[in-house]
């Protein structure tokens, strides 16, 4: 059902990341002056964009004594890997791959952004970026398995790792309706990745913005972008996993698509602003001891269903 | 009009400010908050992210070189201001963004960072001290484990810190091994601290009535709340709990704010994962408070950081039933950090307590510690300095 | 367009993409010449370098991820087979798993997962 698109989709789907990603900006601009007791207008919205060309002019510094090779490794790796992730990520009936081991190219670009950004809490040789770099290694530490057995919940469902495939097997019922945990461990998982919100452990305003502290210009502008372009990615691919890809009646494919995917960016855009900051004193034992035993009782349903069908 | 002058356009548009508040200048600082809120103008944690330094507050030489320094890392576009007083704020931000859009005038500011301390390119001794500096040494921690030791301060100017406070800290990874606060002498006998001040004019004789005592005492711990909620990285509770704090010191009246106070009470006082994420963190039981000369809602909650936030919100929460009440002042009742008949600048002693608090804690719990007693740093630089607490 | 073309063209994109942001930094920014800064420490110097050997606690979870993510790469072909291989998948598999997650709770018992 799912086919591979044509040249076209290599310029097409980062286009269409991005965009997502200015929306969710956007809406969070909004939220944000709700709080903040400002007019909401389509002006409030889009001033978070002035920051592209403030950081376009700002001038480089230099630190004492930086790692510059991991640290611009680190910073291009995070908006890189959510560009990549998007390969296997169908819009409609439309991929730009639909790869025999979709879900794990997805599982192994949003790996990359665990180093990714560990390097660029290391590089400036700055301590509050440090501690916020290790903090970004606590939340992968946490985060990555339950997000893991998440990802093989719908890939053992659909008996493949064709994200194509998984979109088939939920004809009739979708996989968040009786994978209820491996949802929302998802996204809880795809949201740490991002670091936004609850999950902003590494870029805590206590440690002055940790990784973010000391990265200016083109840097700053990369990590930023690609922190929102990883929440927009990863809303787009809970779509095909748990909510049935484009199945829907009446529209088309794609309309079902982006409808579902801007649903999922919404609401989490919006939970990421009402908790506080989860540390890791506080949920790495919880999701060693508590969400990680959950996901393997999860995995272990569509694994007997399978068996029976 | 070129590219250049386009983009410096666009950066006075929305500059991030890094607002830097000195002790004894909380009227200024409120207005600087305000004013960014409602101009949103996002707050920058650190010099990389900014493009212009505000100085709110009187001028304090003490913390001259600190604010110099934090000056020279901030890459151009820049400009910094002062402002004294709460209304030289808005002319002060004005007169900084036009400068950043007046690209005549940026032009020739590269040379500005020149003179940062030291040499960078390695002009200290070679492969042992790259940049003239050491590396990390190892000590024992708790466990008797030999780990690398961070000598590492908080503090004199940090986000959501007392300002002037220091505390010098060694930590293994993001462990605090030991803490040291020391505050600078500042030796001030200028007018009393913002938050204090009805009840130093009721002590000296002037009428002051209960509703303004209680509005400025509950806007006093929203301003601490705001503060908390903020290092707990709730940016949404944050931000609804200054905007309340701006409306109290506004004068709106209570009928109008009652609901609004209650449900921001409700909402931060029983979210479980606020008191999952601070519970069993700083406890400082009331006899041990009382003992160190804590007074007010620190020595009151006698507990743990939620015990004490919870404190706050009780407190808020009366406050606010209380305005519009018109009889006098007892000088004797509890301001906003205590006090009252014992000791006239209550913040010294929840900066006592602090070292046996902090060692051992995270460096994230410390925040929280910290934020959770929150000491005045008006009352700070007006209380005499005193022995066991070096300048 | 196969998945190895297709996956290489999009890494040239978004490297493209990249290089466009730098490069237009480059163009735009002035002045050009870097500003020697020193880290952020709460406006006083750094007493040291701040790259060090972090604390402990990290390496005794990263050891026990390691374990338990070096097994789990087996789950991926193994969702593939589970109705060829019958009901025997499923059963050595999930042992597996509970054998892994013992492990977990033992090291959870010595302390591995406390974090202050």
């Amino acid at each position: 059902m799912v086919e591979a698109a044509g040249w076209w989709s290599l310029l097409v789907a980062p286009a269409l990341l991005l965009a997502g990603a200015v929306l969710a900006v956007a809406g969070d601009a909004l939220l944000a002056a709700r709080d903040a007791g400002r007019p909401r207008s389509a002006v409030a919205a889009a001033r978070p964009l002035l920051e592209v060309p403030r950081l376009l002019a700002a001038q480089p510094r230099r630190m004492p004594a930086p790692d510059r090779l991991l640290w611009r490794l680190g910073v291009v790796t995070v908006p890189v890997s959510a560009v990549l992730s998007v390969l296997v990520i169908p819009f409609g009936h439309r991929t730009v791959a639909d790869l025999s081991v979709g879900v794990v190219w997805f599982n192994a670009m949003e790996v990359f952004t665990w180093a990714g950004l560990w390097l660029a809490g290391w590089g400036p040789n700055a301590v509050f970026s440090l501690v916020g770099g290790y903090r970004f290694v606590a939340q992968g530490l946490a985060y990555e398995l339950p997000l893991m057995f998440a990802l093989i919940t719908a890939a053992t469902g659909a008996e493949s790792l064709r994200v194509g495939d998984i979109v088939a097997a939920q004809q009739g019922l979708w996989f968040a309706v009786w994978m209820p945990v491996a949802f929302v461990v998802y996204l809880a998982g795809v949201s740490a990745l991002c670091f936004l919100g609850p999950f902003g452990y590494p870029v805590g305003r206590d440690i002055a913005s940790g990784v973010l502290g000391e990265t200016t210009g083109a840097d700053r502008l990369l990590l930023r972008a690609g922190r929102w372009l990883w929440l927009v990615s990863g809303a787009a691919m809970a779509v095909p996993l748990f909510l049935g890809g484009g199945a829907g009646p009446w529209l088309p494919a794609w309309a079902w698509s982006s409808l579902k995917t801007l649903l999922v960016l919404a609401v989490l855009v919006w939970v990421l602003r009402r908790l506080p900051v989860l540390r890791a004193d506080r949920y790495v034992e919880f999701a060693w001891v508590v969400l990680i035993p959950l996901a393997i009782v999860q995995a272990l349903v569509p694994a007997l269903v399978v068996l029976n069908r | 009009m070129d590219m250049r002058a386009r983009l410096l356009r666009a950066t006075a548009a929305r500059p991030h400010v890094l607002p830097v508040s000195t002790p004894g200048g909380t009227a200024a600082r409120l207005a600087a908050e305000r004013y960014l809120r409602l101009h949103d103008l996002p707050l920058a944690l650190t010099p990389a992210d900014a493009d212009l330094l505000l100085v709110t507050g009187p001028d304090r030489s003490a913390l001259r070189p600190a604010v110099d320094r934090l000056w020279q890392h901030l890459p151009a576009p820049r400009a910094r201001a002062h402002a004294p007083t709460a209304d030289a704020v808005p002319g002060a931000l004005a007169r900084c963004r036009a400068d950043l859009a007046d690209h005549t005038h940026n032009g020739d500011r590269e040379g500005g960072g020149r003179d940062s301390g030291r040499g960078h390119e390695g002009h200290g001794g070679g492969m042992e001290m790259p940049a003239g500096l050491p590396m990390a040494g190892t000590g024992e921690d708790r466990d008797g484990l030999s780990l690398d030791q961070l000598h590492v301060s908080l503090g004199p100017l940090l986000a959501d810190w007392p300002s002037g406070l220091t505390v010098r800290m060694t930590l293994q990874g993001d462990v605090v091994q030991e803490a040291e606060p020391s505050r600078q002498q500042l030796g001030d006998d200028g007018p009393a601290p913002l938050w204090a001040e009805p009840w130093a004019r009721a002590a000296g004789g002037e009428p002051v009535t209960v509703e303004e005592a209680a509005r400025r005492r509950a806007a006093a711990h929203l301003d601490s709340l705001g503060r908390l909620l903020a290092v707990a990285g709730w940016a949404g509770a944050a931000a609804t709990a200054r905007r309340l704090r701006d409306e109290l010191l506004d004068g709106t009246p209570g009928a109008a704010l009652r609901p609004e106070v209650r449900r921001f009470a409700r909402r931060v006082g029983r979210s479980r994962t606020l008191y999952w994420l601070t519970r069993g963190m700083g406890v400082l039981d009331g006899e041990r408070a009382r003992a160190a000369g804590v007074s007010g809602p620190a020595a009151r909650a006698g507990g743990d950081v939620p015990a004490r936030y919870r404190t706050w919100l009780e407190d808020i929460v009366g406050d606010v039933d209380r305005l519009g009440e018109t009889a006098p002042l007892d000088p004797a009742e509890e301001g906003p950090r205590g006090g009252g008949v014992g000791e006239r600048w209550p913040s010294a002693a929840l900066v006592r307590v602090l070292p046996e608090l902090l060692e051992g804690a995270e460096l994230a719990a410390a925040r929280l510690i910290v934020a959770s007693l929150d000491p005045d740093p008006d009352e700070l630089a007006a209380a005499p300095q005193e022995v066991g607490i070096h300048g | 367009m196969n998945g190895f073309t297709a996956s290489l063209a999009l890494l040239g994109v978004a490297l493209l993409g990249v290089g466009g942001v730098y490069g237009a930094a480059r163009a735009l920014r002035s002045p050009a010449e870097p500003l020697p800064a020193g880290p952020f420490e709460s406006g006083l110097e750094p007493s040291q370098h701040a790259v060090s050997r972090f604390h402990v606690r990290w390496y005794t979870v990263s050891m026990l991820f390691l374990a338990f993510d070096m097994e789990m790469v087996f789950m991926y072909p193994w969702t593939r087979v589970i109705s060829a291989v019958g009901a025997s998948a499923v059963i050595e598999m999930f042992v597996f798993l509970a054998v892994l997650v013992a492990g977990v709770l033992h090291a959870w018992r010595e302390g591995a997962l406390r974090w202050t």
